[in-house]
């Protein structure tokens, strides 16, 4: 039979909801009417209108958003915090700094530089030490996310080229933010075995098109890298492209090597599938295929490891760089760690041991990187050189509506369309 | 319960006289009028009450996340902080510019969207269909014919899920690879060296199909576990052939459970985007794939918190279908 208290029970269900909804967040939904954006006109966003986007020809002073921690502030007992790509630190380094601190070190890390910016302005991740492209360096300090560093505390920039320090990187002159961390350029990795270094030489950027190496060539999963080496590679040199129909160009480029060579987007692809056979051709930052060698099967000689760069100034060079964010709660320490990271004997360890990313030190110099053993001769054109800065292409901070631009295209390239 | 009846029935004044009374006896341990020894008395909220942690959890689990999708996607982004989601939460400050030009870009045919939502439903249905046909089959076996290997069955059935999926379909990888044990089984057949995971449309609906057939088999074994023996008796004995009676008593009994197989398969499934992270490309890029990239990418989140909301009302259309069902199957009872 019907029960009577069926119509009460209705009532509590509207009434229950009703409060639950309205009591606890009452206040948020008050403080939600505000248009938000409209509370704060100018507010953030001219901060970072006073800091134009940099380039080598308009170097750009960042402005001190704070005082730099005192050069006596006492040592903190940690833990230090690392943000960091995946792969990209020597676990013998880390566990080196570790020891002469007696600190722990907690690395926690990122796939593209998109998530790790994405979890340092959320607050997701609250880093001493943060791994940023010099691309991103002005948004940060124009929304206070980094900290000035104390000089007197980093004494080993000393071991660095001085130019990152006299006067300094064209996105930091006077390095007041950033250190320099490695240093890579842009070209082709390959495995000598199966592909002759001539014909890889002659193909150049075309061999990632070449439907001989069907299904077994490897892109990076990153729509600034990707899509300006097909911008190279449809013989333009505007890696910075601010023209729809050359970045039109690169989709349909990246689209082509999809869909009849299927070529794979990957972020590994370089030091961990190509040395396992997975792939003949890809897409490479030349530590990725430096480091390529600590991952090869057992058995297999390093000489099975090739680089293809073109000659100079037709491909892209950069750096990364070791930043302190603002939210360090351990700020003496990162100082500290980064010191420790531009250390000669460290800095070349973090290289040579296992990470094969190249630091900008004085002390490496590409010839007896080969004769020690330590670079392959096979890849003596991913050895970085200071003439190489000097003429190579920069992929710079695109203007937010450009940045779009290429968004739009890669979201394209990824729906497979 | 009569008891309850009659009193709500009473004159309010006389219920409330009525109530202490009650109370009393029943903790000096009176049994009471035959009318009142049935139940014990139970405050009004009681019953209502059990519902209580479902609306809870719905509210704060579905109702408000769901709330600032919207937000979201009627929102804005900062351009000047990385692009990051500025949600409008009142709705009287919504705008609806990227939502529209989301539809637009749907309705003027853009290959972005519509491509992967076509696939979607390509690689959905066609697994809906295998897990329904190879369920079916399962949960058939097990429900009659397992006899003393039932419980074995469903402990098997189940065993998959103490192992991470994520862990299974790394393992999917190895057996796929071209060098794989799938492809040297295939061999002889003409498959040499096919490379499975380059974005084929097959391998993506084996690995739906693969992480969801336990929640199909599971609602159906149940259902047809429940069937009664006597009833597929009476439909042999009425002269019906074993198929005839499958068609005519067996599957019609498990209609809801098959329903409610295919729902709890195919919404996942909508919005799935790891199985083809993990087995696919670019290639087979379903809708989920879609918004996860959006959701990565600089100044996604509003686009992405459009596409979510499309998506709801595209799954809501055989959601709807299925609730009427429901209800009709109900009426008939």
């Amino acid at each position: 039979m019907r029960h009577p208290r069926d119509i009460s029970r209705r009532q509590f269900l509207t009434r229950a909801g009703g409060a639950a909804i309205a009591m606890p967040s009452l206040a948020a939904i008050l403080a939600a009417c505000t248009k938000p954006g409209s509370t704060t006109p100018g507010g953030s966003g001219s901060a970072l209108d006073n800091i134009p986007i940099a380039t080598l020809d308009n170097p750009v002073t960042l402005p001190m958003t704070q005082d730099p921690i005192a050069s006596n502030a006492p040592i903190e007992s940690g833990p230090l915090v690392l943000y960091n790509w995946a792969d990209y630190i020597y676990k013998k380094v880390v566990q080196d700094f570790e020891d002469k601190f007696q600190v722990d070190v907690q690395i926690t890390t990122y796939n593209n530089m998109e998530e790790g910016i994405q979890k340092v302005v959320n607050g997701q991740v609250a880093p001493d030490v943060f791994v940023p492209t010099p691309g991103y360096v002005r948004r940060l300090v124009a929304k206070n996310l980094l900290q000035p560093l104390q000089h007197d505390l980093i004494p080993n920039m000393s071991n660095v080229w001085p130019t990152y320090s006299n006067p300094g990187p064209y996105y930091d002159v006077g390095w007041h933010y950033s250190v320099p961390y490695t240093i890579y350029t842009w070209g082709v990795a390959y495995r000598r075995d199966l592909v002759d270094d001539a014909v890889v030489a002659q193909q150049g950027w075309e061999a990632l098109w070449n439907h001989d190496y069907a299904g077994k060539i490897s892109l990076y999963d990153s729509y600034g890298d990707t899509l300006a080496i097909a911008i190279l590679r449809n013989g333009s040199l505007d890696v910075n492209s601010q023209d729809p129909a050359v970045i039109d160009a690169a989709k349909q480029a990246v689209l082509q090597t999809i869909n009849d060579n299927q070529a794979r987007l990957t972020i590994n692809g370089v030091y961990a599938k190509l040395p396992a056979g997975d792939y003949t051709v890809a897409e490479a930052w030349s530590g990725d295929i430096v480091g390529a060698q600590w991952y090869l099967p057992n058995g297999v000689g390093t000489d099975v490891l090739g680089y293809w760069k073109p000659e100079d100034g037709k491909t892209m060079i950069s750096n990364d760089l070791l930043t302190i964010p603002s939210v360090s709660k351990s700020p003496r320490l990162a100082h500290e760690f980064i010191n420790f990271m531009l250390d000669d004997k460290e800095g070349t360890l973090n290289f040579t041991g296992w990470n094969g990313y190249q630091p900008p030190f004085n002390s490496i110099q590409p010839d007896t990187l080969v004769q020690k053993g330590i670079v392959p001769e096979t890849l003596t054109s991913a050895v970085v050189t200071e003439e190489m800065f000097k003429k190579d292409l920069t992929p710079y901070e695109l203007p937010s509506d450009i940045d779009q631009m290429w968004l739009d295209a890669w979201t394209e390239i990824k729906a497979g369309a | 319960m009569p008891e309850i009846a009659t009193e709500t029935t009473a004159p309010v004044g006389q219920e409330q006289a009525e109530e202490p009374r009650r109370r009393r006896r029943r903790r000096r341990g009176d049994p009471g009028t035959s009318d009142e020894r049935s139940g014990v008395w139970y405050p009004r909220w009681y019953w209502p009450s059990f519902i209580a942690p479902g609306t809870i959890a719905l509210i704060f689990l579905f109702v408000l996340p769901f709330y600032v999708v919207f937000s979201v996607a009627f929102g804005t982004v900062d351009f000047n902080n990385f692009g990051t989601a500025v949600p409008y939460y009142a709705p009287w400050w919504w705008s609806f510019h990227t939502f529209n030009g989301t539809l637009q870009q749907f309705y003027a045919g853009s290959h972005i969207y519509q491509d992967p939502l076509f696939r979607t439903f390509e690689y959905v249905i066609a697994a809906s269909i295998i897990c329904l046909v190879v369920g079916y089959a399962v949960a058939y076996y097990t429900a009659r014919f397992a006899t003393k290997y039932k419980g074995l069955i469903l402990i098997l059935l189940v065993s998959p899920f103490w192992i991470s999926y994520l862990m299974r379909i790394y393992a999917w990888q190895g057996l796929l690879d071209t060098d794989g044990p799938i492809n040297v089984i295939l061999g002889p057949f003409g498959f040499r060296n096919t490379n499975f995971l380059e974005g084929k449309p097959i391998t993506i609906i084996l690995g739906l199909v693969y992480g969801y057939i336990p929640f199909m088999i599971l609602p159906i074994y149940a259902s047809l576990d429940r069937i009664q023996e006597s009833l597929l008796e009476a439909g042999r004995d009425l002269g019906g052939s074993g198929a005839q009676t499958f068609w005519r008593v067996t599957l019609p009994l498990s209609r809801p459970a098959i329903l409610a197989g295919i729902v709890i398969v195919t919404l996942p499934m909508f919005g799935d985007y790891y199985t083809n992270d993990l087995l696919g490309s670019t290639k087979t890029s379903m809708f989920g794939n879609l918004i996860s990239q959006q959701t990565e990418a600089t100044a996604g989140s509003t686009r992405a918190a459009s596409l979510v909301l499309i998506l709801s009302v595209i799954v809501l259309i055989p959601m709807m279908y299925y609730l009427r069902e429901t209800k009709r199957q109900v009426e008939q009872a």
